[in-house]
Order: structure tokens, then sequence, then C-alpha cells
């Protein structure tokens, strides 16, 4: 009989790696710098809650239409996002989490500072699932939604993708649809973040806007950088890492966010691929050893 | 497809190590959880909480520890994240086995655990987190009778204040200021309320944002302009000492009333001479004579070498109140809570409990006045229709 | 009541431009979003607080701190900033961010948590006429930044260095074909731009009587906005946007009492003003 502590932990942990995994499709797919994506997990989050508190939609209702919603948004604010490049770009999203955080902490609707409590966990079969059931189910979503990701990659909407990322302007040129495919990665992403917003609302029973602000933003990004932008695993990996990392360092607690910070600065200084990518040390030990 | 599963594997092997690494070994002791916003943007309050804790730790365990048995505190950091303070509940009650847990720490992560605790059947005692929830379920609509709470709830803390600065400072025009969370929403309603009772009128209401609002000026300047008798004002030390500078600055010459939040030699550091005069509702009694409150403040300091503050006196006695349970009840979670419930007349740090109502306290406000560059005693506000919490249904 | 909001508008609007220059500096000749700059304001402020406690002198205090905050520019020009400059931009971006975390629990870690009281004696004495009533430290921060943006402005149009950063800030390749030293050009702007910083930082301790770890978190975004606001890379155009932001949030607290987020405003303003003006209200293509 697995503890539930540890279950807590994993469900945390896939949780981020839903999340590193969209943050992925926007920036190390599509190649577009987003600093805001903790809104559409707040989005999914709290649509999921509001459904659920407030109209009494049952779990299995609400979690697609997190989804769909923070999707649309997602689709709303990249539109005028995909106008700028680059600094713009990271600058403009990062203005995206304070005025969604700022929406969810004034507007009373919200719930405000208090946030919105009394979320279940979801029901099956006429009684609350245990959280190991929780687990399975999240677990599910997630491999179905990697399956999704290696199709993408393979098909045309991951060519065009790898085209913008690597040159926009060349992309342009060879008549690639920039901003539709821009657009896409965007609605993709905040869609995925939405749905591992909801599976959070229910799973924490109870959210506040400052589980979304721009802090939660940079974690995410942290393990997608640590793990390697761009590749598959790589954010997962990072999620894993950085998401058990506080359980492993309770001991050196003191220091935890100074080692993220640096661990970004190091990582991007030093092993921009993340541990994961081509040029990591990882994959040179690899090498080495698999050259013996 | 091969790759696939090699590397799904891999990650999976990676992950339970890094989690088998983390797991420890149990003891017998008597064993008592604690938690606290030790670092992140809380830092200088989780400090104070966890050392207070760490003090009420040592003199316990010296005297003998309780029922002859040692008290072993296990402590975890929050950060002042929600998300964190889920995953210690679970940890303390799944894997530490803790008979009795004590909150250090903010409304955010304490009331988050507050169902945990209350579902798993431990009992907690709350230092001083303020929201409502803590010791309420607002779904079920009934108390969680496993949740205790040391400090005051917003409203009743409001209620005094307001009280006193009706009845005895004479104040009929009154400017409210206060930050933008539960604690600040809750105390400046209740001190709203009771204000208007009692027959005074509110003339503005200002929320700042917190955390991190430093310049009031623009706040400041319009309460001048409305030329009010007295000022509430809500913030933790240091909005507080930044309200009181700025107002001196601005040459306001309108009394300042604070609350809990300016209990901290922090906040006479940083205000410096404008703090002179300035009164607070809070529940450390500098003044009180009682050998655990003098003691207290002496062992602490030098311990620790900082003065002692609100929060962790706060603290202090929510591990006592604890401790005190055990002593009375033993080791069985249950039986402690009954203990709690039954808690007649405590003598506490931070003043003597009567009882318990649904898990708050009844206990009297304590007013502060910064006299010298300390705090002094001013009065007690301890009318029952004020200080008594609601029953809720 | 208008007037004094004025003034405590300008008074702040002023510190925002001085931290906002360094920002829209280093990006007009980097292009490089250097987020870390709030860590450096934080650093100004925490070593003008440590050398007051040591030579009891504001002024002196004053100083000390944009040196260090100077010198510190320097060192993460030249060991993070330009040895990647040939990477995507995410890159110098994630590790502005990563140092400004880094530092941020640095400062946490060696000075404690707690908020340390700046407490200078300035000596210059409050100024009051009528009900208007402007603080000793409302008018030191207008001092400084005055004789700041004075020097600034006759270093840029009057130098030769100045000549030459501009150009830089223009077209890096062609000034350095002209035989200017680009990297020298380089450091410099970070030197002035970071001790434009460490002043801020002395200069809100001193006004807010407060000096923290995380003091920096709020400059850093709002800076941002504020920069991009003002059009990237334009320095009058940094100056004006500061103002207007300090003044608005000033006069939707105080004058028009709407219970608005005060560090909504500089994002809010930035949306709208790009809305009509893409590259800001100075900003050219």
């Amino acid at each position: 009989m697995v503890s539930g502590y540890l279950i807590t932990i994993f469900i945390t942990v896939i949780i981020y790696a839903m999340l590193a995994f969209s943050l992925n499709i926007i920036t190390g797919r599509a190649g577009q710098i987003s600093l805001g994506h903790s809104a559409f997990f707040g989005i999914g989050a709290y649509t999921s809650a509001l459904l659920y508190t407030k109209a009494g939609f049952s779990f299995w209702i609400s979690l697609p239409i997190s989804a769909v919603v923070a999707g649309i948004v997602g689709a709303l604010l990249g539109i005028p996002c995909l106008r700028v490049r680059d600094d713009f770009l990271a600058i403009t999203t990062m203005g995206i989490v304070f005025v969604i955080e700022a929406i969810f902490l004034y507007i009373p609707f919200f719930g405000g500072a208090m946030g919105i409590g009394g979320i279940d966990l979801p029901q099956w079969f006429g009684r609350e699932m245990q959280k190991t059931e929780y687990l399975i189910l999240i677990l599910i979503v997630f491999i179905f939604l990697l399956i999704l990701d290696r199709r993408l990659e393979r098909s045309w909407v991951g060519l065009a993708w790898s085209s913008i990322r690597e040159d926009e302007i060349a992309a342009h040129a060879m008549g690639v649809d920039i901003v539709r495919f821009k657009v896409l990665a965007f609605t993709l992403g905040s869609a995925i973040a939405g749905l591992a917003g909801s599976f959070y609302a229910h799973f924490l029973t109870f959210i506040m806007p400052q589980n979304f602000g721009f802090a939660q933003s940079i974690l995410i990004l942290c393990m997608v950088v640590f793990g390697g932008i761009g590749t598959r695993w790589g954010p997962i990996l990072g999620a894993i890492v950085l998401g058990i990392l506080p359980e492993i360092s309770r001991p050196i607690m003191e220091y935890r966010t100074f080692v993220y910070g640096l661990l970004l600065l190091a990582m991007m200084r030093f092993q921009p691929e993340g541990i994961l990518g081509s040029e990591s040390i990882l994959r040179k030990i690899f090498k080495q050893i698999l050259i013996r | 497809m091969g790759r696939f599963i090699w590397k799904g594997s891999l990650l999976l092997i990676v992950g339970i190590l890094l989690l088998g690494i983390s797991y420890a070994n149990a003891q017998d002791k008597i064993k008592i959880g604690f938690f606290a916003p030790i670092t992140g943007p809380a830092a200088a309050d989780g400090m104070s909480a966890k050392n207070a804790v760490e003090l009420a730790l040592k003199e316990v365990n010296e005297a003998g520890g309780v029922r002859g048995k040692k008290i072993e505190l296990i402590i975890y950091d929050d950060r002042l994240n929600p998300q964190e303070a889920v995953a210690i509940a679970n940890k303390l009650i799944e894997k530490d086995k803790v008979i009795g847990v004590v909150s250090g720490s903010y409304s955010g992560p304490t009331r988050v655990t507050a169902p945990i605790f209350q579902k798993a059947q431990i009992p907690m005692v709350a230092g001083y987190a303020v929201h409502p929830d803590v010791t309420w379920d607002p779904k079920e609509r009934r108390p969680n009778d496993f949740c205790f709470r040391n400090g005051f709830l917003g409203e009743i803390e409001g209620a005094a204040a307001a009280e006193f600065a009706v009845k005895h400072l004479n104040a009929k025009r009154i400017s409210l200021i206060f930050m933008d969370n539960d604690f600040g929403r809750a105390i400046s309603s209740g001190f709203a309320e009771r204000a208007e009772k009692l027959g005074a009128t509110i003339l503005t209401k200002q929320m700042y944002k917190f955390p991190g609002e430093k310049d009031f000026r623009p706040y400041l300047t319009r309460i001048k302009e409305g030329n009010p008798d007295l000022i509430f004002a809500a913030g933790y030390y240091n909005e507080a000492a930044s309200i009181v500078r700025q107002a001196k600055e601005l040459g306001i010459k309108a009394q300042i009333l604070g609350e809990e939040g300016f209990d901290s030699p922090k906040f006479l550091e940083i205000a410096g001479p404008s703090a002179e005069g300035v009164i607070i509702a809070t529940n450390l009694d500098r003044d009180d004579p009682r050998p655990i409150v003098q003691n207290f403040l002496a062992n602490y300091k030098k311990m620790y070498h900082e003065d002692a503050d609100m929060v962790g006196a706060s603290s202090y006695d929510a591990f006592m109140i604890l401790i005190q349970a055990i002593e009375k009840a033993g080791t069985d979670p249950k039986a402690i809570q009954k203990a709690l419930l039954e808690t007649k007349d405590y003598n506490g740090l931070t003043g003597k409990i009567s009882r318990f109502v649904q898990g708050e306290v009844v206990k009297p406000v304590q007013i502060q006045i910064v006299k010298g560059g300390k705090f002094r005693r001013l009065a007690v506000v301890d009318n029952p229709e004020v200080i008594t919490p609601p029953v809720k249904k | 009541m208008l007037i004094q909001q004025l003034a405590n508008g300008i008074a702040i609007g002023s510190v925002y431009s001085l931290i906002s220059l360094g920002l829209t500096m280093v990006y007009g000749i980097l292009r490089i979003l250097h987020i870390s700059h709030a860590g450096i304001y934080t650093l100004g402020a925490y070593v003008g607080w440590f050398s007051f406690r040591l030579v009891g002198n504001f002024w002196l205090s004053l100083f000390i701190g944009m040196i260090g905050a100077s010198f510190s520019g320097y060192l993460v020009e030249r060991f993070l900033y330009t040895p990647i400059l040939h990477m995507p931009r995410i890159a110098p971006l994630i590790v502005s961010i990563g140092l400004f975390i880094a530092m941020e629990e640095a400062f946490r870690i060696i000075a404690g948590p707690h908020t340390l009281a700046y407490n200078a004696r300035i000596g210059i004495g409050d100024l009051s006429i009528g009900s208007f009533h402007l603080t000793e430290t409302q008018i030191l921060i207008l001092i400084v930044t005055f004789i700041i943006l004075i020097f600034l402005w006759t270093f840029l149009t009057k130098t030769r260095i100045g000549l030459a950063m501009r150009a830089c800030a223009q077209d890096a390749e062609i000034t350095s074909s002209f035989g200017v030293n680009v990297r020298a050009i380089i450091a410099f702007n970070f030197l002035i731009g970071s001790a434009m910083a460490g002043a801020a930082g002395v200069l809100i301790g001193v006004y807010d009587n407060q000096v923290w770890p995380t003091m920096g978190s709020i400059p850093a975004y709002k800076a941002l906005a504020i920069v991009v606001l003002g059009g990237l890379g334009n320095i009058p155009g940094t100056v004006l946007a500061a103002l207007i932001v300090g003044l608005a949030e000033t006069f939707f607290i105080g004058v028009l009492a709407i219970p608005f987020p005060r560090d909504a405003v500089a994002f809010i303003a930035m949306i709208i003003v790009l809305m009509f003006k893409p590259y800001g209200l100075l900003g050219k293509a």
C-alpha cells in the first residue's frame, strides 16, 4: 500500500510535468518566449473551481471546459502577442500574468485574495475518488498527451513549428503561415495548461491567486530549461527533478530558491540545451560510455 | 517505441530513486509537527515563529518532557506556498505520524491544511493565522473541531480596537487604511462595523496592495484632506512603519491606531521616533507581570539577541497549549482534541483564554502604546460582547 | 492636496526613471532584457546601507552604493552576457532571471530576511508652504535625480564617449568599423546604467527607510513596463514614461481613489500605449 504522501508528490509532479510539457510546445517547439504560462494554468484552475462551486458542474464536465476556456484565451491573447517578436513578446507575456493575477485578486467574483475553497476530488461510481485513482487518471491523460505530441512532431504542424523556431523570416519566405501556426502553438499550450489547472484545483481543494503568479511561470520555465527546451522528455525530467527537489532538499531548505536561481543561470550560461539537449554533459558522458 | 519505453523507465527510476533518498526513520518520542514560512516573502515572521517554538521546545524538554517523554519537533518550511503546505500536511500525517501540529504560518498555508488535519483527526493549533476557514468548514457548514486558533479572529481584533477608539479615545471621525488580504479586510470590516455601531463616522476606507507597498504618501495625503481624529491602520511591521513615518513627514496629526501586525521590534526600529504615541491592539502585553511573560521576553532575547514579537509569542503559546493538552490527556490525538475543547481559564503567554468557542479563543485584547521607544500597556478590552467569537451555524 | 500629490508623484517617478534608464541603455546597446538590473538596484541599496553604518555620512554612502552597483553591473556584463551574445535571445533573458533570483536569495542569506532601516540624516530639512509639504527625502530625490540626469545628458550629447555610445546603440557593427572600441563602450554603458540603479536603490532605501532582499521584485517588472512604454532604448522616452507612471499611480490612488493595484498601472499604461504606438511613446522601429 503506497503511502498517501508519495501519491501526493506524484500527483504534484505530474501536474508540473504537464505544465512544463505545455510550455515546451510554445517555447520549445514553436520557439515563442512565454513568461506568462501560469496565467493559463490559473485560468483553467479558476474555471474548474467556479464551475464546480458556483454552478455545481461535476469535475468530468468542467475538466474539458477548463481546457477549452484556457485555450480560447490563449488564442485571443496570442493574436496580438504574435505581432511582436522576442523581447516585446517576453514582456507582454509577463504583463499578461500580472493582469490575470490582478483579476483573480481584485474581482470579488473570483474570491479575491482568499481564493476559492471547497473544491473536492471528483466523484465516480457514486463515491469520491481516491487519490491513487486520481493519480492514475492524470497519468493516463498525460500519456495520451505525450502520444499526441509525438504525432504532432512528425506531422506537418511539427515541421512548420520547427521552421518557425529556426528562422522565422525564412519560414515566412517559404510560404509558412507564421501567424496561424504560432496561434496554434499558443492555443494548444494554453489549453493543456488549463487542463493541468483543473486537475490542480480538484487536487488541492483550494486555490489562491498567488499560486498563479509570475514566480510560478518562472518555475515552469526553469523546468523546461533545465531539462532541455524543445526536447520531449527534457521538460518532464525537469518537472520531476525540480518537483521532487523540495522534498529531498528539506534539510537544506534555506537555500532552495537560491539553488533554483543558480540552476537557471548556470544552465543557460553553460548548458543552454538542457540536461537532455544534444550538447549536454549527460549525453557526452553517455557517448563516452557507449564508445568504450 | 523502444526508445519511448527506455526513456520512460529511466525517468521513472530517477523519480523513485530521488524519493527513496528522502525517506527518514521514525523514533520513539512524542512527535509534534510545525510549519512556518521560514524562507520566502514572509521569512521574517517564519523565523520568529520557529525561534519561539524552538525555545518552548527547549523549555519543555529540559523540564523533563511531557509524561516522561521528550518532544520531537518536526519543522517544515512552507515558503508561504499553500501547495507546499498540503504536501507538508500529508507528510506530517503519513510519514512523520505526528500526534499534534502547531501552525506558525499565515492564513494561506494554515487554511489549506486545516481540512486535511481535520479529516485525519490530528489536532492543530494555529498561532496567529487569521482566516475564519481555519476553524470553520465553509462547505459543510460546520466547525473544524480539530483545529484551534490562539490568535484573534480579524473581526474580533478590529471590533476591540474600535471599542477602544470610540469609547476611550473619543474618536468620532475615523479613516481606515488596510492591506488587501484576508486579514486586512477582516480586521477593517470588524472595526468599521463596531465603530459605526458606537456612533463614529468612517471617513475613508483605503486598501493598499500587499505585499510590497512602501509608498503610502498618496493614500495619506488623501486621508489628511479629510482631517480625521483617528487613523486605523492595518499592516505588517514594514507597512506599519512606513505608514507611521510618512504620516509624520506629511504633517498628519491624527492619532494612529494599529493592530497586531505592528507588534514587532522591527516596527519600532524602522519607524524610529515617529512610532512614539502609536497605539495598537494586540495579544502580547510587555508589562504583564506574570513570570510566563517576563521569562519568555528575557529568554527569547538571550537566545536570539532580538526582542520577541507577536508572531513568536503566539506560536509559543500555540505550542504550549498543545503541550498542556497532551499532558492532561496522553498521546491519543482524539483525547488531545477533547482536552483542548475542554480548556478553561488557560494562562497563556498571550493572555488568559477563558475557553474555546468553535476553536476560537475568548481572550481579552491588549491595547499597547509606544512610549519611550517601547511597547507599554495602555488598556485591556474585555467587554464580552466584543471579544466573544460568534457561534456560526 | 493636488499639489501635494503632484510632488508625491514626481518624487516616485524620478526614482523610477533612475532605475529604468539603466535598463533602457542596456537594451539599446545589447538588445537584452536585463532583469537582473533590479538585483543591482538592490545591491546598491545594501551597499549604501552597509557603508552608512560604517562611515556615518549619507552622501558618502550614496557614492559608495553607486560604485558598488556600478562594478557589479560591469561583472554581469563581462562574465554573463557578453559570452552568450551569439545565442538566441531567450538565453541571456533566462540567465538574467536566474541571476536575479539568485541575487535576491543571496541578499536574504547574507543580510537576513528582515528589513533594515536606513535611518540616514540628510541635513536638508523639509519645505513647507502653507499646506503643501515637501519632505526632506523628496527634496533629496529631486535634487539627486536632476543632477544625474543633467550629467547624463551632457555626457551623451557633449562628450566623445557619449557620442560613441549613441552610435553603438544605433548600429554596433558600423560603429566598430569606425575604430570605436565597442567592447569598452558596452562596459561603460553598464557602468553608468548600474550606477544609476544603485543611486535609485539608496534613494528608495532612504525614502522608505527600508532595505530588504526582495525590494527589487516589483521594480524588475515595473521598470520593464516603463522602458517599453517610453520606447525601448530611448532615453528621453524612458524618463517621460517613468514620470507618467509615477504620477498615474499617485493620481489613481490619491485623487481618484480607485482601489486599483498600483503596480498594474505601469503595465496597463504600457498595453494602452502599445496599441496606438507599437514602439512606445518616443520609440522608433
